[in-house]
């Protein structure tokens, strides 16, 4: 943070952060350092009364590794800052798909470990054993204090989730997207080990390995969810919208501005995220070659750079023909490939 | 969020439940119910001052008076069934015996086939370490095993 501050500007690697986007980096920052507060608090607090559920157990794992991700975040904002340099000239904006995939393969591999775990519970018959605590002179059941552990920890992830919902769409940050998606499903797990607790105490004690699964098959769904982003993102998908809904209108943007020029005959670009920006290539066919001057280009390369601030790192490339082999579906009409 | 409120009615709703009538937490195979006003099986494994199994008549000790005590509380009769530590813990998994005593330490390595109480009382071994004394439960028999805790834990064991 301070850094920023003593820069002026916010910058992701040789991108000059709009004011608005600035704001946003800050705001982000600042609730990944709330939720990893809320995340201390809360892995204690379901630690301490923790006991034989293996519900439990799940949540706790799965509180656990919600601590990757604003990790992940605050880690990739730091590195994704540095300039490109002669070792690393597309700059440093990969830490983030790299963030992403570490955080997606914890995600499967404990969600994987859990389910079979709490099947052979299932299957064994397993009967969880919560019995009594003394707390401020008297006896009661610890299956209370679990409950009502996971009632207070159930509220706060969703508040957390949806504010960081929105600071990432600003950002156009698939971290910090897939960490507010899991923020705002946690309530689920939550409940799920409250009454998984509750089933114990009414004698079902199956009640608690199911829970338990629940618990374990959202975090692998969670897993395989963000795995495939993060792949998709390091294997040079073409680039979408921070929720991966639809492909990223900027290309078709960037096609249409091109085309409208006089000198343009045809033009065909590719686009792939590197982060949280784009690495643009866009392929152009003048009219007449000495139309295409050095002057010309560079003007509409610029234009192209100020139509959004995730444009930085873009080439024009003059073509006697557009390339099919560097732009799949070319053959397809109209505008827009699919 | 209107499903967060659904979910939440629902929680109450237990919650409401166990007000009302429903004990919390009850035994799967209902021991606790099965005790009171009838047998109390337990196991026992000789070890120095908690458990002594004398060549005739009922075992005495520290564990041995804790449990006549609690089975005055259930109205109980006991029926003591001697046994090498192995053996009582495996009749407490085939559900046998409905608990066990033997100066058992929390850190016992029967804990996949029988509960433990909390530690009611703790001492120090001859290398210095703190042994916290608990006695064994069949699994999951909640509403016993509460019984048993809030028993022990309201009693002033020191040696």
């Amino acid at each position: 943070m301070s850094n920023l501050r003593e820069k002026g500007t916010a910058r992701f690697g040789h991108t000059e952060l709009p004011e608005k986007q600035q704001q946003a980096l800050r705001k982000a920052v600042k609730w990944e350092w709330i939720t990893l507060g809320f995340l201390t608090v809360s892995t204690v607090l379901v630690y301490l009364v923790l006991g034989n559920s293996q519900a439990m157990k799940a949540a706790w794992i799965e509180d656990l590794l919600s601590f990757l991700p604003p990790i992940s975040f605050l880690v990739a904002t730091r590195v994704i800052r540095r300039r490109p340099s002669e070792t690393h000239p597309y700059g440093y904006h990969r830490a983030v798909g790299v963030a992403h995939l570490v955080s997606a393969v914890a995600l499967v591999v404990m969600g994987g470990y859990l389910i079979v775990d709490s099947g052979i519970g299932l299957v064994t018959a397993e009967h969880p054993t919560i019995g009594g605590i003394q707390l401020f002179g008297s006896t009661f059941w610890l299956g209370w204090l679990m409950v009502l552990a996971m009632l207070l920890t159930a509220g706060p992830p969703v508040v957390l989730g949806i504010v960081k919902m929105k600071l990432a769409r600003t950002l156009h940050d698939k971290v910090l997207y897939a960490d507010a998606d899991m923020n705002k499903a946690d309530w689920m797990t939550a409940l799920a080990a409250a009454v998984g607790v509750l089933g114990i105490g009414l004698g079902l004690w199956w009640a608690d390995s199911v829970a338990a699964l629940l618990i374990s098959f959202s975090i692998l769904h969670d897993g395989v969810k963000n795995l495939r982003g993060a792949i998709g993102g390091l294997t040079d998908t073409r680039a979408t919208v921070y929720d991966d809904s639809k492909p990223d209108p900027i290309g078709t943007q960037i096609d249409s501005y091109l085309q409208s020029l006089s000198w343009v005959k045809e033009a065909r670009s590719r686009v792939r995220d590197e982060g949280h920006v784009f690495h643009i290539e866009s392929f152009v066919v003048p009219r007449q070659w000495r139309r295409a001057t050095l002057h010309k280009i560079e003007k509409a390369r610029a234009a192209c750079v100020d139509i959004d601030w995730k444009v930085q790192d873009m080439v024009i490339v003059p073509v006697a023909e557009l390339p099919e082999e560097f732009l799949p579906g070319l053959t397809k009409s109209g505008g827009e490939r699919s | 969020m209107g499903r967060i409120r659904r979910a939440v009615l629902l929680v109450l709703l237990l919650l409401g439940l166990s007000g009302c009538g429903i004990a919390i937490p009850q035994d799967p195979e209902g021991t606790l119910e099965k005790v009171t006003g009838g047998t109390l099986r337990v196991g026992v494994s000789e070890n120095a001052e908690w458990v002594q199994l004398p060549p005739t008549g009922d075992p005495h000790g520290i564990e041995p008076a804790l449990v006549e005590e609690f089975a005055d509380t259930l109205d109980a009769t006991i029926e003591w069934v001697p046994g090498a530590e192995h053996e009582l813990a495996d009749d407490l998994f085939h559900g046998e015996l409905d608990m066990a005593i033997g100066g058992f330490g929390a850190d016992t390595p029967w804990t996949k086939e029988a509960g433990i109480t909390r530690p009611y009382t703790e001492t120090t071994d001859e290398r210095g370490k703190t042994v916290k004394h608990v006695m064994l439960v069949p699994l999951g028999e909640n509403a016993f095993l509460l019984e048993l805790d809030q028993f022990l834990l309201a009693q002033e064991v020191t040696l």
